[in-house]
């Protein structure tokens, strides 16, 4: 496979960092491949900027960054704002598009994926990302959604588990209505 | 102390893990028997102390939080002398602080494993400038021995052969850690229990009646001999006897601190430890350490498809310095390129060894985050046009 490199961006408490541990989790433990999470977050618990950075490879991955990333996820605004210039011209943009109103013409392929407002319908806004990672595992399939699933049961609070995988079955829901694959990517 | 705890979960955490690499140092210190923790809160080493705060008591150690880094020095030198297995972990400024403690473990001989998450000066970015000060920090004359890993899976790997080296020498021992490194998730793969190796410490078979703690042979350590078990054991930072006691004499304080510096440089070629990457044919060569490594094989694989013979030494002993494989090296080559993220600080260690046989260029960033393939394919393809 060719090294995939996604970027998740929003504010803290959106689960941002969780998203990309999880997928890195599952890509390493169930996928058996190789990946690198980076991340820069304010020192505010909640409402500061927040990104992370994840690589997956079938490879060793050397450097921890990639300038320009496959797919970039935006969840607020001012993320897109500031991160736009780093998806590559044919990349993926993912945004919510409750919370990123304005997005300039571009090349790359845009997926409005109503996380937020699905997650809120589901019982708890605070699993948006979720619908999230359930729309990208569409998109990406280094692992499966069971894999997935599994790993989320193992990483979020006991009372939350049902939560949060009903909003990951939302995303890929979602994803199997757009009938999009992996070649997409390229 | 191990005896009369209840062990609640396995010192090996075998199997692969997805892990921040702050953890991979304590779940490598456990591995290797580490049973004496003592730290002090600094990002970004806060995940060690976390981590071990957890762990180590559950498998019968003991973690205490000091009230500052020269609590945590001391007292990890203290729990050493009585046998323990012993870490700290800081960062950069708190690593300032631990020198004096430093120089006191290298005068007593003291195995202990000091864990140094460099940051850029009071803020939590990307940086490699310690790497002098892990050299030349403490006062008086010593020897450090430095390790740099470039991933998580070396911060398991190197925390416990900086434990056998620490151990074996009876020598400070740094992890020249860094944010990049720190506060990255990656794979890691720790093995079954079985093939850990693991140094043993070389305990005297002498009586407390005949038991000197300074009498050694030539650079090696004494043999050893734990506080509180009837042996007169006296560990001063001045110049001392064989029996421990304070005195003045010149050819004993040059003798002594022969032994205590010849332990490690009569053994550089057993300590030093280095990878060779694509060396064979290469016309050029990049010297690089820690994480700077990384975009530095990157930049290789970029510059190998445009056709530039390069290759790189990786340095996994940063110190003592591998002197005589840098020289063979630079008397093979046509240019070498140090790499390192700070204001060109090594770099001025490896001109000391080769430029008498080639021209070597700085290739060094400051900005409080790791170099990109591309910066340093570029600065190779300037340099060489």
């Amino acid at each position: 496979m060719k090294p995939l490199s996604v970027r998740i961006s929003g504010f803290g408490g959106q689960g941002i960092i969780l998203t990309a541990i999880v997928l890195g989790t599952a890509s390493v433990k169930k996928g058996n491949l190789y990946a690198v999470q980076t991340q820069s977050y304010g020192s505010e618990a909640r409402g500061g900027e927040c990104q992370s950075e994840l690589i997956i490879s079938d490879k060793l991955i050397n450097s921890p960054t990639t300038k320009y990333k496959d797919i970039l996820i935006c969840l607020f605004q001012s993320a897109l704002d500031k991160y736009l210039s780093t998806l590559k011209k044919t990349g993926i943009l993912i945004v919510d598009p409750k919370l990123v109103t304005e997005i300039p013409s571009i090349d790359a392929n845009i997926y409005k994926v109503p996380a937020t407002e699905t997650a809120i319908k589901i019982g708890n806004r605070i699993a948006a990302n979720m619908v999230i990672l359930g729309f990208l595992q569409k998109l990406i399939k280094v692992v499966s959604e069971d894999n997935l699933r599994e790993i989320i049961s193992s990483m979020v609070p006991k009372k939350f588990i049902d939560i949060n995988l009903k909003a990951f079955n939302a995303g890929v829901s979602f994803a199997k209505d757009l009938d999009i694959t992996k070649e997409d990517i390229e | 102390m191990d005896k009369n705890l209840k062990h609640k979960s396995n010192r090996v955490n075998s199997g692969i893990h997805f892990m921040l690499g702050n953890y991979a140092v304590v779940e490598g210190a456990l591995a290797v028997g580490c049973n004496y923790f003592a730290g002090y809160p600094i990002t970004p080493a806060n995940e060690i102390s976390e981590l071990m705060s957890k762990r180590l008591p559950e498998v019968g150690g003991i973690f205490v939080q000091g009230e500052d880094e020269l609590f945590s020095i001391y007292s990890i030198i203290g729990a050493s002398l009585a046998g323990a297995k012993v870490m700290t972990a800081t960062a950069s400024a708190g690593f300032n602080y631990m020198q004096e403690g430093i120089g006191y473990a290298s005068a007593v001989e003291a195995p202990c494993v000091i864990v140094d998450v460099q940051r850029c000066r009071g803020e939590n970015f990307a940086t490699q400038a310690d790497v002098m000060q892990m050299r030349w920090g403490a006062s008086g004359d010593y020897e450090s021995i430095v390790l740099a890993p470039s991933t998580a899976q070396e911060l398991f790997d190197f925390t416990i052969l900086a434990f056998n080296l620490a151990e074996e020498f009876r020598n400070p021992v740094i992890v020249m850690s860094e944010t990049t490194i720190a506060l990255m998730r990656e794979r890691v793969k720790i093995p079954e229990k079985e093939s850990i190796e693991i140094y043993k410490r070389m305990y005297t078979s002498l009586t407390p009646e005949e038991y000197l703690p300074f009498k050694a042979k030539n650079n090696s350590p004494p043999e050893f001999a734990p506080i509180g078990e009837g042996y007169h054991n006296l560990y001063t930072l001045n110049y001392h006897n064989e029996d421990g006691t304070i005195d003045w004499d010149a050819q004993g304080y040059k003798k002594l601190y022969q032994r205590i510096t010849g332990k490690i440089r009569e053994n550089k070629d057993k300590i030093c430890k280095t990878e060779l990457c694509f060396l064979d044919d290469a016309d050029v060569a990049i010297i690089a350490y820690g994480s700077e490594v990384r975009p530095a094989l990157d930049a290789i694989e970029m510059a190998r498809n445009d056709g530039i013979k390069i290759g790189m030494l990786k340095l996994i002993t940063v110190w003592p310095i591998h002197e005589n494989l840098i020289k063979d090296i630079a008397k093979n080559v046509g240019r070498i390129f140090a790499v390192e993220m700070n204001i060109g600080k090594y770099a001025r260690e490896i001109e000391r060894i080769c430029l008498p046989f080639c021209p070597v260029s700085h290739i060094t960033k400051n900005e409080g985050i790791i170099h990109t393939k591309e910066e340093i394919y570029k600065a190779i393809k300037e340099d060489l046009s």
